[in-house]
């Protein structure tokens, strides 16, 4: 008679008296957990110091009138909220951040799959392609900033130099804080778009291919195999690359402060947050306030997407 | 009592550990009470010996890191038991001014002697981020009488001393002879813009530029440069704490600008740095600092003539602002430092130390007595600047007391000059702003 294998731990455990309090507490365990606290300990209390002290520090400090600089404060408990929310600077900049999201974010992900649909082809020079694609996403955003300003400028950047040749006028990409949101989203596109597009290609090498073959038996032409099949397939990776590109772009910074360092036309919460507190304001305790906002819908993205969002997500 | 503590347990606990001990830890400022007094009583430095080494914090205003490094050498040789350690601390007045007030938040780092502009200053002081001078100044003998009155009391608050001036400009009319000269247009600045508005359809049309003139870019300073204009029409920023940006002069003078723009079609606004622009042939003229006269020089392929500021409508002169930087001594630093410090300052504002930074920027010299002879005839343009501060007004308080109003003014004369957004409705919402930075930033430190 063959007994199941599952059955043998349980028979050992059940073998066993009880354990009490004192005997789970054993050398044994003693030195697991003393090993457990060196492995992780180090790392705690860097997450300690480095986020959460920080973090804390923060909520404190937005609830003061402290301008940077100065050695006392004054608490003013939730007047930093109340003020922004009920300033012309919500609207503002939480319509600007609104927009700069939706759009870069959508706008890397639908080139980024636009663009690995082409790599994704066997034509020649696919391998350099991939690379030249991806390569902007690893520059230096300073770097990337800069360059981008040179060809923006309507004084002697290149698409001035374009526009004159057409006998046009360049617009005014830097002074014009309507067009200095279109120029900075332009860019980040650009910069980002790579990493959408590996991503996605990655997902898309993985796509089971006899279903894809069963399908184009089927009848299904190219087109109604990349949105019946492909697309719902991909979601995964679609999922991933949501949550990962709209969090970095809530964040973006580096371009937004190379580019327009007034941010006029182009302050984001977290641009906003820099400016009041580290621009020409220093109202740090107000900055300390944006910073707590966007922490809040950072999280209440965060969790709404994996709540809601990740249901449309097929795995399989 | 039993001990329970498995993993999950443990990260838990570890969580609110450090969630408590992060609370526990909070530093920055204190809540304890108001701030302390900024107007401190005299420091006594009797008694007290120079630190061997101290940092001075600088944003090498008109390109001059290498005089400033040539100029710190002579201090070595001249002071060997005090050295001095040149730290480039920001690109600009604000990033210098950004990575001075995080390291007073941070209370760490802060250098002996700190780079600081006409707008920041004050601010400094408000704070009790600076030391007054007065009894450096008495200790060392530094020669105050010497300097041009008009900037040396830039820095005078309650009857004391917060700064001494270094890198102090005006703006200047930059103008290319070669464009004026195929234009038929005298070999001069124009006195007035309404002069400027007749020569510039014959500028444009022949000298090939894409415009005539070129107003300063926004992200920059226009805050000061438009004061130029506000002023020539009768307007200005501020009259004093009343904030009048939205009178019918000042609306006029910028009407009158954004219609050489829009209307007239012979006026650009610079994206980056107009000096740049002129010096590229964008721009037959524009307004720049005398800060970047030296620059402007070296890579202009053209002859270029500098001269005063035009007059507007209702006022020819005085319409030319003062500006640049000075140097102060931070109250967060040991008293042998301070004095190191101050030992440096006298030296690098001295009278010979005043003219090589000049020659080598553009700047003005800060004394009276410093012989220029040799600057002059190496570059002529200089005395203009020179003679121009004879004829100089004091900043508007709205743009060098208010934090922030520089931006402001940036930002509305974005929507100005580059949107065509109504001007009186933009200089009332200004005006708006203006106050409601006077009334929460400034009005409840200034003394009664």
């Amino acid at each position: 008679m063959t007994r199941q294998l599952t059955d043998r731990p349980r028979a050992v455990v059940e073998a066993k008296p009880a354990a009490t309090p004192r005997a789970r507490w054993s050398a044994r365990t003693r030195r697991d957990f003393f090993v457990f606290l060196a492995l992780a300990l180090p790392n705690l209390l860097l997450i300690a110091v480095f986020t959460y002290l920080p973090l804390f520090n923060n909520i404190y400090y937005s609830t003061l009138d402290w301008t940077l600089g100065s050695a006392s404060a004054t608490v003013v408990g939730l007047d930093n909220y109340v003020t922004f929310f009920t300033s012309s600077d919500a609207t503002k900049v939480l319509g600007t951040t609104a927009i700069f999201t939706l759009v870069t974010v959508g706008g890397s992900m639908v080139l980024g799959l636009l663009v690995a649909l082409a790599l994704n082809s066997r034509i020649r020079g696919t391998t350099f392609a991939r690379s030249a694609v991806f390569a902007p996403y690893v520059l230096s955003g300073v770097g990337v900033g800069l360059v981008w300003l040179f060809i923006f400028d309507p004084g002697y950047g290149v698409l001035a130099w374009l526009l004159r040749g057409l006998g046009q006028q360049s617009p005014q990409w830097i002074n014009d804080p309507q067009l200095s949101l279109v120029m900075v989203m332009i860019v980040y596109v650009w910069k980002n778009l790579g990493y959408c597009a590996v991503v996605y290609l990655a997902g898309l090498q993985s796509l089971p291919q006899d279903v894809m073959e069963a399908a184009s038996l089927d009848g299904a032409n190219g087109f109604k195999r990349f949105v019946t099949m492909s697309l719902p397939l991909l979601s995964p990776t679609t999922f991933f690359l949501l949550i990962t590109t709209m969090l970095s772009s809530l964040q973006a910074f580096d371009l937004i402060r190379i580019m327009t360092p007034l941010g006029n036309g182009t302050s984001t919460l977290i641009y906003e947050a820099y400016l009041q507190a580290f621009g020409a304001f220093n109202r740090a305790g107000y900055s300390a306030a944006i910073s707590v906002i966007l922490f809040a819908i950072l999280l209440i993205i965060t969790v709404l997407q994996l709540r809601f969002v990740e249901r449309k997500v097929h795995y399989s | 009592m039993a001990l329970n503590l498995d993993r999950r347990h443990f990260l838990g606990l570890a969580g609110a550990g450090a969630g408590a001990a992060a609370l526990s830890a909070c530093g920055g400022p204190s809540t304890a009470g108001p701030a302390p007094a900024t107007a401190a009583a005299d420091i006594d430095f009797s008694g007290v010996k120079p630190a061997a080494s101290i940092d001075f914090w600088s944003n090498h205003p008109g390109k001059s890191q290498d005089v400033e490094k040539a100029i710190i050498e002579k201090f070595h040789a001249k002071f060997p038991e005090i050295k001095v350690n040149l730290v480039t601390a920001g690109a600009n007045y604000e990033e210098i001014a950004q990575k001075f007030q995080t390291s007073q938040a941070a209370k760490s780092g802060l250098p002996g002697l700190v780079v600081l502009s006409d707008v920041w200053w004050f601010r400094y002081y408000s704070n009790g981020n600076i030391i007054a001078l007065d009894s450096l100044i008495k200790q060392l003998d530094v020669k105050v009488d010497d300097f041009q009155k008009s900037l040396i009391a830039d820095y005078q608050y309650e009857d004391k001393q917060w700064a001494l001036p270094y890198g102090r400009s005006t703006p200047l009319f930059y103008y290319n002879k070669d464009h004026f000269k195929a234009a038929g247009l005298p070999d001069r600045a124009p006195k007035t813009w309404q002069e400027f508005a007749e020569w510039a359809p014959k500028l444009k049309a022949s000298s090939g530029a894409q415009y005539a003139y070129i107003y300063p870019a926004l992200a920059g300073y226009a805050g000061w440069t438009l004061q130029n204009n506000l002023w020539g029409w009768g307007g200005s920023w501020s009259d004093e704490w009343k904030f009048n940006c939205d009178s019918a002069e000042s609306v006029a003078a910028l009407q009158w600008a954004q219609d050489s723009i829009f209307k007239d079609k012979w006026a650009g606004v610079s994206s980056k740095e107009a000096a740049d622009d002129f010096a590229a042939g964008i721009t037959s003229s524009t307004i720049s600092s005398t800060g970047s006269l030296l620059g402007v020089l070296k890579s202009a392929k053209f002859n270029v003539g500098v001269g005063y500021l035009p007059g507007g409508p209702k006022n020819e002169s005085p319409v030319c602002p003062t500006g640049g930087a000075g140097l102060g001594i931070p109250s967060g630093v040991s008293k042998e430092v301070q004095l190191a410090a101050a030992t440096f300052l006298k030296f690098m504002t001295e009278p010979e130390n005043t003219a090589q930074f000049s020659a080598a920027t553009g700047y003005m010299p800060t004394r009276t007595s410093a012989d220029m002879t040799a600057v002059l005839a190496a570059t002529p343009q200089i005395k203009t600047a020179m003679d121009q501060l004879a004829v100089t007004r004091v900043q508007d308080n709205a743009r060098v007391f208010l934090p922030g109003a520089d931006q402001e003014m940036a930002k509305s004369a974005a929507a100005i000059l580059t949107q065509q957004g109504d001007v009186q409705a933009t200089m009332t919402a200004l005006k708006a702003t203006l106050e409601g930075i006077y009334t929460k930033d400034v009005k409840p430190k200034l003394k009664s």
